[in-house]
């Protein structure tokens, strides 16, 4: 029999294991495109992901949602082939090809055993450098862009994720809007307006291809220059603009959905940008306040208050500054108080700062768990991506630990303080008004305006 | 010829506790792993719900950790954790620094061994108050978000354990007392009725004698009570059954289920191609017909659930347009399936093909290749299963697709559930 263990304490950890991010072998084809290969052999995958720039933040309000559109009707054929002879192209080898736009370009995504890549690469090229936008298929991406719109609206998660936007932002700001587009921009949207944008956007100067997976760099090199080398064309532009908010005054926007038995509730305003310079700070604040389980918002109002299923906060960092943001669901007996410990705790981080203890404990969590993030092909290519469109230095992921450790308390309180701004917060709730309106008038936080979902 | 070959070791300790080991050094990463063989088919009449309350419990503490304190622990080192409750179990799972590894063994050992001395009405009370939260957020505030209860009930006769939700009911929740959480515990959550599996960085023989040293002195409990109701079920349902809601949804949506063979009959082999080549990638037959060609489904998606009390279950879920008729996506889907007759070789495999790298894919997270070890084990007694899967279902022919097409496909075995939009009505 094995000898008793102590249970009234956590066992000793073992010694640490150090562990690196992949080398990040890195070139520039003769097109410009940048060439990111991380050599990763634990399963015999391989993930691509092939960015260009000009997503949605470049385009103006009459066309939102363009470069999503584009995106998902991509895969509806080449010049060379039909959308269905490309699925089965790709799919007659295990590999499966995908598109998505955001607000900073489009990543067209590969994914297949790597004894497969050689086959499945050309196919990725073709689809990126010859689409067609074929009408039907346009029609039929039109179509179920619509359905989602519609979708969005009667989900109450997603409206009021849409409707915070559009709170926190004033309306000429891009971040103002969905990045999916609107029925009025995406409606008039056909074969030549997809193909005129893909003309422009889809250009390999300032984008990037990162691979991952079981893979000779130079051989990756090999056959992106023999299926890309060709693909030429201008930088596409994106016009510079200023993230500025609606209001810096406090209120409530309580968007009536008669019959809801619970509230969504948004607490946010607008942030800060992927480069900012207190960007580890603030990741351990954001952390400890709501990114966690632990965090202060999550025991208060689910742990201890019972309130919600979750709750959590994040900074939606983007080439521009993105919003911060604090998101939960809850009863409606239960959503002006809510409101008021969201507040509450917003104000009393600001004017208190974090402990000393939390602060470790964040910087632990967040150091342990970005070494659990790169188990895959695929977590890594999106890191080797993301070096690309905020212009991260090559070595930025190997050192990202150490940068987390070194963070001091003071540093997290200053960046806490310049960041989060409850007196500037927008509370935005999808809800039953009926039901709710009257307590958080009650609350004073701010002057309460009521809508209707399609306002 | 497979490509994979993950390394599995099986022990037994002699309290019952089953343990899968599979080392992997190549990250400093391990994922813990614990199926207890409990589910929503265990509980009684006036306790639906009651597996996941209790799921709940299960982080509010045990004899030598505090409230919050399991959280807080694999939080502090960097790791991920959570559980969940299905129809036929229940997990519990932790991905940590492998250096952590005792960390996890001696939560979970804890709470498997000393969990009663920390319940009291205070905790049950907060989290049936989550768990009601839960529920609001996750289906009743949801569209579509009563699917699973109307659907369960079209396949599932009332006496079958099968009938009611894993959410369960707000009156059933509020039924629950403290000592349903003691005589749950006392008769489901012991170590022969569990199965730990470790995944990741550590050394085999060191990773066992930690596990006995935590697990080992763990009192097995008796053997478990029958499952309540009536598990047995015939084949088919009998007939097409219906059930067509006009609600607040954006969409129309027709869910069309078959009863199965369980999963642990050789026969769910060819379930899983089936919804390989129906609804797997776009060249699928249902993607191509009703979202490209047709254009009359926004989108697609077929489960085979892995069930194992009496009948598993195939669904089929398509979402129209607008204004669309449910009838018309209804009759589609049928088309397809009956088309499944004509399917060749080319397609299966091609269903096989995508089938293979999404199981390398998702192999690549620990935490999911522990998961399918555990479930192996539990179900099957045979976690090497995990390097035969590609076999499995590469040895299903056209043959096999087409009596599965004519057997249990059909108009005598259809659910279908059908939401029209209120104001398409």
């Amino acid at each position: 029999m094995s000898a008793a263990v102590d249970r009234t304490r956590p066992p000793e950890g073992g010694p640490l294991r150090s562990f690196d991010f992949p080398a990040v072998e890195r070139r520039r084809l003769g097109n410009g495109l940048d060439l990111l290969v991380a050599r990763m052999s634990r399963l015999p995958m391989v993930s691509v992901d092939l960015f260009v720039r000009g997503g949605e933040h470049a385009l103006r309000a009459e066309r939102a949602g363009l470069a999503v559109l584009a995106a998902e009707a991509l895969d509806g054929g080449t010049r060379r082939r039909s959308g269905t002879e490309l699925a089965e192209a790709l799919e007659r080898i295990g590999a499966r090809l995908s598109a998505q736009a955001g607000w900073e370009g489009t990543t067209v995504s590969l994914s297949c055993l790597a004894d497969r890549l050689e086959e499945a690469f050309p196919l990725l090229a073709e689809a990126v450098t010859v689409p067609d936008f074929p009408p039907d298929e346009v029609d039929r991406a039109r179509e179920q862009r619509l359905a989602s719109i519609r979708q969005r609206a009667m989900d109450p998660a997603a409206l009021a994720s849409d409707q915070a936007a559009s709170v926190y932002h004033a309306p000429d700001v891009p971040y103002a809007r969905p990045v999916g587009g609107t029925v009025d921009s995406i409606g008039g949207m056909g074969r030549d307006t997809l193909r005129g944008y893909a003309d422009v956007a889809y250009r390999p100067v300032r984008g990037g291809l990162a691979v991952a997976g079981d893979v000779e760099p130079a051989e990756v090199a090999a056959l992106a220059e023999r299926h890309l080398g060709a693909w030429t064309g201008a930088p596409v532009e994106v016009p510079d603009f200023d993230v500025r908010p609606a209001t810096r005054a406090r209120r409530v926007v309580l968007v009536h959905r008669p019959g809801s038995v619970q509230s969504e509730v948004r607490v946010g305003h607008v942030g800060v940008e992927r480069t900012a310079e207190d960007y580890f700070p603030l990741t351990i604040g954001n952390l400890l306040f709501g990114g966690t389980f632990t965090s202060r918002l999550n025991l208060n109002l689910r742990e201890r208050n019972g309130f919600t299923y979750g709750v959590r906060s994040r900074f939606f960092f983007r080439s521009r500054p993105g919003p911060f943001e604090v998101s939960t669901a809850v009863g409606n007996d239960v959503t002006a108080p809510a409101v008021r410990e969201i507040l509450a705790e917003m104000e009393r981080l600001v004017a208190e700062g974090p402990t000393p203890e939390e602060v470790q404990a964040t910087a632990d969590f967040a150091a342990g768990i970005f070494g659990l993030q790169l188990e895959t092909v695929d977590q890594v290519a999106t890191r080797l991506s993301q070096l690309v469109v905020y212009g991260l230095p090559d070595r930025y992921f190997h050192e990202y630990r150490d940068r987390i450790r070194e963070v001091e308390l003071d540093q997290v309180a200053e960046a806490v303080r310049r960041r989060m701004r409850p007196a500037e917060a927008q509370i935005v709730v999808v809800g039953d008004a009926d039901a709710v309106g009257p307590a958080l008038e009650a609350l004073e936080v701010g002057p309460v305006e009521v809508r209707g979902a399609d306002d | 010829m497979s490509r994979l070959s993950i390394p599995v070791e099986r022990h037994r300790l002699d309290n019952g506790l089953r343990v899968v080991l599979s080392p992997d050094r190549s990250v400093p990463v391990v994922a813990v792993n614990l199926w207890y063989g409990v589910g929503s088919r265990n509980e009684p009449p006036g306790r639906t719900g009651f597996a996941h309350l209790f799921e709940h419990m299960m982080f509010q503490g045990s004899q030598h950790v505090a409230k919050s304190e399991h959280f807080e622990r694999i939080e502090r080192v960097g790791g991920t954790l959570n559980a969940s409750t299905w129809f036929d179990r229940t997990n519990y799972f932790e991905t940590l620094p492998s250096h952590e590894l005792e960390l996890a063994l001696w939560l979970e050992s804890d709470r498997m061994g000393w969990l009663l001395p920390a319940m009291d009405q205070e905790k049950l009370d907060n989290q049936r108050d989550v768990v009601k939260n839960e529920k609001r957020q996750r289906y009743d505030n949801q569209p579509y978000g009563d699917w699973d209860e109307r659907l369960q009930a079209l396949v599932y006769p009332e006496e079958h354990p099968y009938h009611h939700t894993v959410i369960g009911s707000m009156d059933d929740l509020d039924a629950a007392t403290l000592d349903d959480v003691r005589s749950f515990f006392e008769t489901f959550y012991r170590p022969n009725n569990a199965v730990l599996t470790l995944a990741g960085d550590f050394e085999p023989a060191a990773a066992l004698e930690a596990v006995r040293r935590w697990f080992g002195e763990i009192e097995p409990g008796g053997a478990l009570p029958p499952l309540p109701g009536r598990p047995e079920l015939a084949p088919l349902i009998g007939s097409t059954v219906r059930d067509e809601v006009v609600a607040d949804v954006p969409l129309p949506r027709v869910i069309m289920a078959f009863r199965v063979p369980p999963y642990t009959a050789p026969e769910f082999a060819t379930v899983e191609v089936a919804r390989a080549l129906l609804g797997k990638g776009k060249a699928s037959r249902l993607y191509r017909r009703l979202v490209r060609e047709r254009r009359i489904a926004k989108s697609v998606v077929v489960y085979a659930f892995p069930l194992l009390t009496g009948q598993a279950m195939m669904l089929v879920w398509a979402t129209g347009y607008p204004g669309a008729d449910p009838a018309v996506l209804e009759g589609a889907i049928a088309e397809e399936i009956e088309a499944l007759a004509e399917v060749d070789a080319g397609e299966l495999e091609r269903a096989v093909a995508l089938s293979e790298t999404d199981l390398v894919s998702s192999l690549e997270h620990l935490a999911d290749r522990a998961d399918l070890l555990s479930m192996f084990e539990l179900y099957f007694e045979d976690p090497d299963r995990i390097n035969r899967e590609i076999e499995r279902l590469r040895s299903v022919t056209l043959d096999d697709v087409r009596t599965l097409a004519a057997e249990r496909l059909g108009p005598a075995n259809r659910a279908v559930l059908s939401y029209r939009p209120r104001e398409d009505a």
